[in-house]
């Protein structure tokens, strides 16, 4: 009965992990199946290619499940891939070397930007304003008829 | 008569087509010259034999022939399409004899060569309106039609000696033609690619508006007036073309998206994100005289992307699948594009002392400052965008092989920029104008900020968990987008009760003839909430696509399948055949809890003059998702069709965002009405004075 | 006969442009007193918009009234310097 319960055990274990590397295989699957494009020329995902009869994209998909199932690392079935293919079956560059340029660019740019515009910002802030004002017309600004004139015409 | 002769005789429609071609372009060439001598002449006091005045005037109506001329041959060319005269290369290879009339317009646009010709069209068409509404100011119209004709020139040269659309084809006359392209035989193709060109054309006006100012040393700024609604229209023409184009690539091509950030798409996006940063900015140079500078480079920039969105896809730098026969036509719009940057950097060089600003920034916390943040994130969104268009070309070059720039890449680094902007559309109008106090912050943040944590609360109650698992780690976008968009409406909503609570007060109306009156007051500022409001629609929809789903299957006759709780099954599948295609299509019933809902008709066509297919998308859309069926094809051992399912939540959220976006902008063009002074109300309300002051 | 026609077109297009013009549209040089009143018009819509977002609570007290002061004193400078023009 003991023996029985642990065989019991076993196999659920056993089962478990088999059935997390099925859900980990297929997740991956689908990650690195939607980080290529189909060869083919419609330049969609690999796994959105969707038209019957494509030349390529069945092939490609048996050979992605063959190499996932020969066990590699995700950057060697992509290594795998675009030595194939060429680097455009990359749907975004991810080899390193002058591909990181892609990502990093963007988002320095941005931080430049924001920088100069902080910049701009305070030097808005320190400028001069461009109109000088003549000592008549400053004797005028401070006449309260002015100002009371102002505020009829202005009242919401 | 020799037989040079006769084919002379026999084509009279191109023969006027391309004389026309060449009248405008002299017309353009003349308006152009006679309009630079005489503001010149103006300029600096000088008189010729001519009075200035009166050349300009010839000027203006040499600008307005150029586009009856252009006019005269876009006639040509569609009465060519409706007769089926094949002898014209261009409508023997863009259209045949069993095409639907309504297509054969289409035939303007579906080539390189008719859609040059569209664009002439426009850009004379706008150069029209504005000669002809020049009395609006005289001297400003007069630069801005001189620079316009400028523009015209280039694409009439183009148009009579690089990509002429009347030239005959040689050989024996074919019986029928080639077809239009099957794609474009979607009933939105009629007015999209229109709606694009009036967009992208458009933003000549404003440019030649903002050129002119400045070469004429404008006083003031009510050059932005009266630039304001052309800018705005144009505006809404691109919004809309971009729109419809995703509307069609999501219910024509069949992949179940609606955006695949293609060269060509990413092309009219480039000037739709300066043309929106300019439509904020020059609010700042309105109210407060500031941003001069910028402004005239955001718009000349936008002007230029037009121009280099043109050069990349049509020249073949960048592959799209976006069909343009590859041709020389790039070196032309390598030249047009030097030139424009040229003439716009020694203006500005010349000119720059004008541009001086008129009022400093009083804090940091501010309105101006969230316009110039709202500025810096929309040009960073187009310098990524315009960056991942050029980077294949880049590679290329650096490291000898290109590299695909997917959605993957887009995905990564436009959804947040994305979503900063979606947040600085709630902060922005909450900010004051000049600086604002903490106490106002606290004041004005307090709701919004509630309704961003009690929606992530929600959210997450429903089981948008991005942590749980790497998976779901794409959903802390979608959360971030749904709270962000949940706090965005309460401040507009906020906005909407507030201003309607005073002009309540005033009038005592009741709460939505207030809002009405309201809004009618100052349709600029409530235009632009409804666009923002539009904008945050939007922008669920586009969160909504971390959910899709999707499954695909043979199904034989009673076969069924489940897609998120709806119940597919297969009714029939059939052929069918007209004159101008081959059809293939499954009926699937569509059940939800035991209920029929409705019948799909998902269709493959196959189109006989060109040889080619196409997909006609069967969708159901309601307000929480959109069932998606693709025909894919037929198993060829089986003959049992294959059928791709899809299921989009929200997708239908985004065309709703887009008509608000539209009806805003609607309202925002609308002439506003004055209030009355309280001064005045006040005499209102007592009718004997009123009796008096009659 | 494409050619014909496109004379006949070029012919009615030439007669408009040199058509002589009876009473020409002339504009009129703008003024410092116009570019003043563009300016003031500017001022007094943003203190309009001032007054109405106080009014719907959207700024404590102390904000406004220092906003208005400001806003006031350029409105007042581009006032007096009309004045002095038009005297």
């Amino acid at each position: 009965m003991k023996h029985c319960a642990l065989r019991l055990v076993v196999v659920f274990l056993v089962s478990l992990t088999v059935m997390g590397a099925g859900n980990d295989l297929e997740q991956r699957f689908q990650s690195l199946g939607h980080k290529m494009v189909c060869v083919c020329g419609c330049t969609q995902i690999l796994l959105e290619c969707n038209h019957v009869g494509c030349p390529d994209s069945s092939r490609m998909i048996t050979e992605l499940h063959t190499q996932l199932a020969s066990g590699g690392g995700d950057t060697s079935i992509f290594n795998w891939f675009s030595a194939k293919y060429g680097p455009t079956v990359l749907a975004a560059p991810i080899r390193g070397g002058f591909d990181t340029v892609a990502w990093v660019v963007p988002f320095a740019l941005s931080l430049l930007a924001l920088i100069f515009t902080i910049w701009i910002v305070r030097r808005w802030k320190y400028r001069r304003p461009a109109h000088a004002t003549s000592a008549d017309i400053q004797m005028q600004i401070a006449s309260d008829d002015i100002r009371e004139r102002i505020r009829q015409e202005t009242e919401y | 008569m020799n037989p040079q002769n006769i084919q002379a005789v026999a084509h009279p429609m191109p023969e006027f087509g391309s004389f026309c071609l060449l009248l405008a372009l002299v017309l353009s060439v003349y308006t152009l010259v006679a309009g630079s001598l005489s503001l010149w002449q103006i300029a600096k006091s000088r008189a010729g034999r001519i009075a200035p005045e009166k050349l300009l005037e010839t000027a203006r109506r040499a600008g307005i022939g150029s586009f009856i001329a252009v006019v005269g041959a876009a006639v040509a060319l569609v009465w060519a399409a409706f007769t089926n005269d094949f002898s014209v290369d261009y409508i023997r290879q863009h259209t045949n004899i069993a095409l639907h009339p309504a297509y054969k317009f289409s035939a303007l646009w579906s080539g390189q060569e008719g859609s040059l010709l569209l664009w002439a069209f426009l850009l004379t068409g706008y150069g029209f309106v504005l000669r002809v509404r020049h009395r609006v100011d005289v001297r400003l119209s007069a630069y801005a039609s001189t620079i316009l004709a400028g523009v015209q020139v280039f694409f009439l040269l183009l148009l009579n000696f690089a990509a002429p659309p009347f030239s005959i084809f040689q050989g024996a006359m074919p019986k029928d033609g080639n077809g239009l392209n099957p794609l474009l035989q979607y009933p939105e193709m009629v007015i999209h690619p229109p709606m694009l060109y009036l967009g992208y054309v458009g933003f000549s006006v404003p440019f030649a508006f903002a050129l002119g100012a400045l070469m004429m040393r404008y006083p003031g700024e009510k050059w932005i007036a009266i630039t304001r609604r052309w800018t705005m229209v144009t505006w809404l023409f691109l919004t809309c073309g971009i729109c419809l184009g995703m509307h069609w690539a999501y219910a024509v091509l069949g992949w179940g998206g609606y955006w695949g950030w293609d060269p060509v798409e990413n092309a009219s996006f480039l000037p739709w994100l300066t043309g929106t940063a300019f439509l904020h900015s020059v609010m700042m140079q309105e109210k407060r005289g500031m941003m001069k500078v910028w402004n005239v480079w955001l718009i000349f920039i936008t002007f230029m992307l037009t121009v280099l969105g043109t050069l990349l896809t049509r020249s073949g730098i960048v592959s799209s699948v976006h069909a343009f026969a590859q041709s020389s036509i790039g070196s032309w719009f390598t030249t047009f594009l030097v030139i424009t940057a040229v003439v716009c950097l020694f203006t500005f060089i010349l000119q720059k002392d004008h541009l001086k600003s008129e009022n400093r920034l009083e804090s940091i916390v501010s309105r101006e400052s969230s316009f110039l943040f709202n500025n810096l994130v929309l040009l960073a969104a187009c310098f990524t965008v315009l960056w991942g268009t050029l980077f294949p070309v880049l590679s290329e070059f650096v490291q000898g092989s290109k590299v695909t720039m997917g959605a993957p890449f887009f995905n990564r680094v436009a959804v947040p920029i994305g979503l900063f902007l979606l947040f600085l559309t709630g902060v922005g109008p909450l900010l004051a104008w000049r600086s604002t106090s903490l106490k106002s912050i606290r004041r004005n943040f307090v709701l919004p900020c509630i309704a961003i944590i009690g929606a992530a609360v929600i959210l997450m109650g429903f089981g948008v968990r991005p942590w749980k698992s790497a998976e779901a780690a794409g959903e802390i976008y979608s959360l971030l987008a749904f709270s962000l968009g949940a706090g965005v409406i309460t401040a507009i909503a906020a906005e909407f009760l507030r201003g309607a609570g005073v002009v309540r007060t005033q009038t005592h109306k009741n709460l939505f003839a207030s809002m009405l009156l309201l809004v009618r007051r100052n349709t600029r500022r409530y235009g632009g909430y409804i666009v923002h409001f539009g904008i945050v629609v939007l922008f669920i929809g586009l969160a909504g696509a971390a959910f899709n789903q999707s499954k695909e299957l043979e199904m034989g006759f009673g076969d069924s399948v489940e897609v998120g709780g709806y119940k597919l099954v297969c009714q029939s599948y059939t052929q069918d055949s007209n004159p101008n295609y081959d059809t293939d299509y499954a009926l699937l019933d569509v059940t939800r809890h035991g209920k029929k809902v409705m019948q799909l008709a998902p269709e493959r066509r196959f189109y006989n003059a060109s040889q080619t297919t196409s997909t006609i998308v069967a969708i159901h859309s309601t307000p929480l998702n959109d069932l998606y069926v693709v025909f894919e094809g037929r198993n060829p051992d089986t003959g049992k069709p294959i059928l791709k399912f899809f299921l989009n939540p929200l997708v239908s959220w985004i065309w709703v965002g887009v008509a608000f976006v539209i009806l805003g902008t609607l309202v925002a063009l609308v002439p506003a009405i004055r209030p009355a002074l309280a001064s005045q109300r006040v005499r209102a309300d007592e009718p004997a004075l009123q009796e008096a002051v009659r | 006969m494409g050619i014909v026609a496109g004379g006949i077109l070029t012919l009615a297009v030439l007669a408009y442009i040199f058509w002589p013009d009876r009473n020409p549209f002339v504009q009129r040089a703008k003024t410092r007193a116009d570019y003043l009143i563009e300016r003031r018009d500017a001022v007094y819509e943003n203190l309009r918009d001032l007054n109405f977002e106080y009014k719907a609570g959207k700024y404590p007290e102390e904000d406004y009234t220092t906003q208005r002061a400001s806003l006031e004193d350029e409105a007042a400078r581009i006032l007096a310097e009309l004045d002095t023009i038009s005297r």
